[in-house]
């Protein structure tokens, strides 16, 4: 396996949550790797499969979604949707052999910076060995 | 050119075609295909047809033009893309989709030649299999013209009997196949003709789906326009491209930029396979369709095999090989159709 | 036994007396035995209406079809449309319910039982006996199929010529009906899926290489999703322009469009074709088999829609097409789902 590959992690966060926690890991200078590419979104129940599955199209090692901790989601409910849709998802992609690191969900709140940079690592360390996605990566 | 080959020499003449790329009836999951081989002892007793005929070769279902890149300094930056330089041999090339090659020569070859396709077929050397027995049960090459042991579009013909392959070499580019192995090849005997002849004979007698006088159906076609049988026939329709997608004539297409990168902005012209049964084909972009419903469709994929294309190339667009009514999920039957049409002219 | 002349009658009835704008129902096709769908709309046309294994379409595909087309209309006619309905596809119908897609009045439905049998496959049957003419095909005892072949009769057990789909089978009757016809036979699946357990075994590289030999051959013909009455979106991802463009979309709007997939029959463009498809149909597939049994090239596309469905019942209890009244799979959550998934 290629260990010197740098994968390329796309991630869609949550506006009010994920993606304020992000900047907390930003604004309180920890440092994570920037393998991620940040996209952010008004909800993770805003998040279509459609999306992930593109993402690994044009080019991603990896999806991150993230979200609001059950309970905090600024639309109520919208990460529950979330929960279920990634869910099927996530048994869908290894299903037809992609590597189950390549998809992973988290619940980040807007002042778990800490744990972003956690996440982030973790998953650039997962992928790493994996070497580059090509399974679904659209080659010309 | 006509000779015998031994059914146990097959084998020995393929394998010294090795500067070619060798193509033949591979058996998928419940189908044939033609794929990529490298070697042929003998064509299968249960091979029948392939699922996607020759025009898989020749005009592939995704054909490269050019790629092109912007370069800022140097402004935008074209390069032709050419089929790769390969020669391909292809077995087992039913007299259907031979004649299919053409058909599709009329419009790639004539005026204004497309060089992608020329390349291919100067490329594609046809040896084909005659049909005995059939291969199908909705064969109707018989009624178009053509016959199971069609010469038309092919370099070489095969014929299997008893113990022997009967090999009529019809192209100079026949004899290049036959020169890398001449030893496997003997002259025929009185006895190998008539039997290759008899098999014709039985091959012609067991069609059981034929159009009555097609040359009857474009003159009738012609007024039809208005039909209501174009209604009624195509009710059922899916509007998939099953039919269009594995006919040996059919030949739309669409043209599109795939973009591998933007910035710099980089990609490839490609040409891929469309068809007239979907409803976007004719979708213009104010979103005025001009051909609206399944009728229109149905009614578009008959008149231009049967009608138009007569006008334009003087040839019926069709080979009788009979897939689009054998693989058509709801049983839409282009023979059944052609017959009603026949009979309004009655 | 289903008697198709008491269907035959119950249709005559409908369109006689004005009830129906039409039935939709089974044909005798040009192809001697297998049944086609058909529209009849005149009771002295209901005779050609059969029942008998070949009638393996899922009709409410066409009662989709006439949906769209009753909106194009200026006057649409209001009446309802009776169809034709095997257990499966009366649960299609309960997911249109579901999706307020069609209100219940609109349709009147001719439920049939496959009682303890289903349809034929033809591909099985055809390699059974092979260009042999088949006369007729009925339903004989215990589910077994029989075939008159030249005159002579042969049977088959159901196991030999049954579709995947109705082995796999476990609500073989309709579950929403105005009219029934035949038995309601509870019938023992053999195996939920056999072919998705097979997968499952596999290694991850084993998958892929399966799934990548199986969708390389994908033509993009489209027939799974023109065959498939959840498909009813007017634009779906991977037409190439917009069916949603009316005269007055600005250039502008066109422009923005996202061509999510190229039309190129490329691998990983048909990977991502069906996987969006299968995520899609997931908790609404009710597994009538048409993609798989449309599929020119024999693309086992059912085994992607059966993990769905063997998730959605593993993670949240769910069934598709089984109750028009309970919330569908992904408009509703249950605050105990599953999350050991997410960090």
């Amino acid at each position: 396996m290629n260990s010197e590959h740098e994968p390329k992690i796309v991630a869609f966060l949550c506006k009010w949550c994920s993606s304020a926690g992000s900047d907390m890991a930003g604004v309180s200078r920890l440092e994570y790797p920037s393998n991620v590419i940040p996209i952010t979104v008004m909800c993770s129940g805003s998040v279509s499969p459609l999306y992930i599955l593109s993402a690994f199209n044009l080019g991603a090692d990896g999806v991150l979604v993230s979200g609001c901790h059950p309970g905090d989601c600024h639309y109520i409910k919208g990460n529950m949707y979330a929960r279920r849709r990634m869910a099927l998802l996530k048994e869908l992609l290894p299903y037809i052999g992609l590597e189950p690191e390549r998809f992973q969900m988290s619940w980040v709140s807007a002042a778990e910076g800490l744990k972003f940079t956690q996440i982030i690592k973790e998953f650039v360390k997962q992928l790493k060995p994996l070497g580059p996605q090509t399974q679904l990566r659209r080659s010309l | 050119m006509e000779k015998v080959l031994k059914k146990s020499d097959l084998g020995q003449w393929v394998a010294r075609l090795k500067d070619f790329d060798l193509y033949g009836p591979v058996r998928e999951n419940n189908h044939w295909e033609f794929n990529q081989i490298s070697q042929l002892a003998n064509f299968p007793e249960d091979y029948t047809q392939v699922n996607v005929p020759l025009k898989k070769i020749l005009l592939p279902n995704r054909e490269v033009l050019f790629q092109f890149e912007d370069n800022r300094n140097g402004g935008p930056y074209l390069q032709e893309v050419l089929p790769e330089e390969r020669e391909v041999v292809v077995f087992g090339v039913r007299p259907c989709d031979a004649r299919g090659i053409v058909l599709l020569e009329k419009v790639f070859s004539s005026e204004i030649p497309d060089i992608y396709f020329e390349r291919r077929r100067q490329q594609v050397y046809v040896v084909g299999l005659s049909c005995y027995p059939l291969p199908g049960e909705n064969c109707f090459c018989l009624s178009l013209g053509g016959g199971p042991f069609s010469t038309k579009g092919m370099d070489i013909l095969l014929t299997k009997m008893q113990s022997k392959y009967f090999v009529e070499v019809l192209t100079p580019k026949g004899e290049k196949l036959i020169k890398a192995a001449p030893e496997y090849f003997f002259n025929p005997t009185d006895k190998d003709q008539q039997e290759r002849q008899q098999l014709e004979r039985k091959a012609r007698a067991m069609f059981t789906r034929q159009i009555e006088g097609v040359e009857k159906i474009w003159p009738v076609l012609s007024q039809m326009f208005e039909s209501p049988l174009w209604r009624e026939e195509s009710y059922r329709c899916l509007k998939c491209g099953i039919c269009t997608y594995l006919c040996p004539t059919c030949h739309c297409f669409d043209i599109t930029d795939e973009i591998s990168s933007t910035a710099p902005l980089q990609g490839k012209r490609v040409r891929v396979w469309d068809t007239c049964q979907f409803p976007d084909f004719t979708m213009h972009s104010s979103g005025h369709n001009p051909r609206p419903d399944k009728a229109s469709r149905l009614r578009q994929r008959i008149m231009h095999k049967f009608l138009y294309f007569v006008e334009t190339f003087g040839d019926i667009m069709c080979t009788g090989c009979g897939r689009c009514v054998s693989k058509c999920p709801v049983g839409i039957d282009i023979i059944d159709i052609l017959n009603k049409v026949a009979s309004h002219g009655a | 036994m289903v008697e198709v002349e008491k269907i035959r009658e119950e249709a005559r009835r409908l369109l006689q007396e004005g009830q129906v704008r039409g039935v939709i129902g089974y044909v005798r096709g040009p192809q001697g035995v297998w049944a086609v769908p058909a529209m009849i709309r005149n009771p002295e046309d209901v005779d050609r209406l059969v029942w008998n294994p070949t009638c393996v379409h899922n009709l409410v595909l066409f009662v989709v079809e006439e949906k769209k087309e009753q909106a194009r209309q200026k006057e649409p006619d209001k009446r309802p449309l009776a169809v034709v309905v095997k257990g499966c596809d009366s649960r299609a119908i309960n997911v249109l319910l579901q999706e307020k897609f069609i209100e219940r009045e609109e349709v009147i439905l001719l439920g049939v039982s496959c009682e303890n049998s289903g349809v034929v496959d033809k591909k099985k049957l055809l390699n059974l006996v092979p260009s042999q003419k088949i006369e007729e095909i009925v339903y004989g005892n215990n589910g077994h199929i029989v075939a008159v072949i030249d005159g002579e009769r042969r049977v088959f057990p159901p196991e030999e010529v049954l579709a995947d789909r109705c082995l796999e089978c476990q609500a073989n009757f309709p579950v929403v009906y105005d009219h029934f016809f035949g038995e309601k036979i509870k019938k023992e699946a053999i195996n939920t899926s056999p072919g998705v357990d097979k997968i499952e075994k596999m290694r991850l590289e084993e998958r892929r290489r399966f799934w990548e030999e199986e969708l390389s051959r994908c033509l993009r013909c489209y027939a799974c999703r023109s065959v498939c009455p959840m498909c009813y979106c007017t634009e779906c991802v991977v037409d190439p322009i917009s069916f949603a463009v009316e005269p007055t979309t600005t250039a502008e709007e066109k422009a923005k469009k996202i061509k999510w997939i190229e039309k190129s029959p490329l691998l990983s463009e048909n990977f991502v074709y069906h996987l969006v498809r299968a995520i899609h149909l997931a908790g609404r597939c009710v597994d009538c088999g048409e993609c798989e049994r449309v599929c020119p090239e024999d693309i086992p596309i059912r085994l992607l829609n059966k993990k769905l469905e063997r998730e959605a019942w593993r993670l949240f209890n769910y069934v598709a097409g089984m109750d028009s009244q309970a919330p569908s799979l992904f408009s509703t959550f249950k605050e105990t789902d599953p999350e050991d998934f997410i960090r």
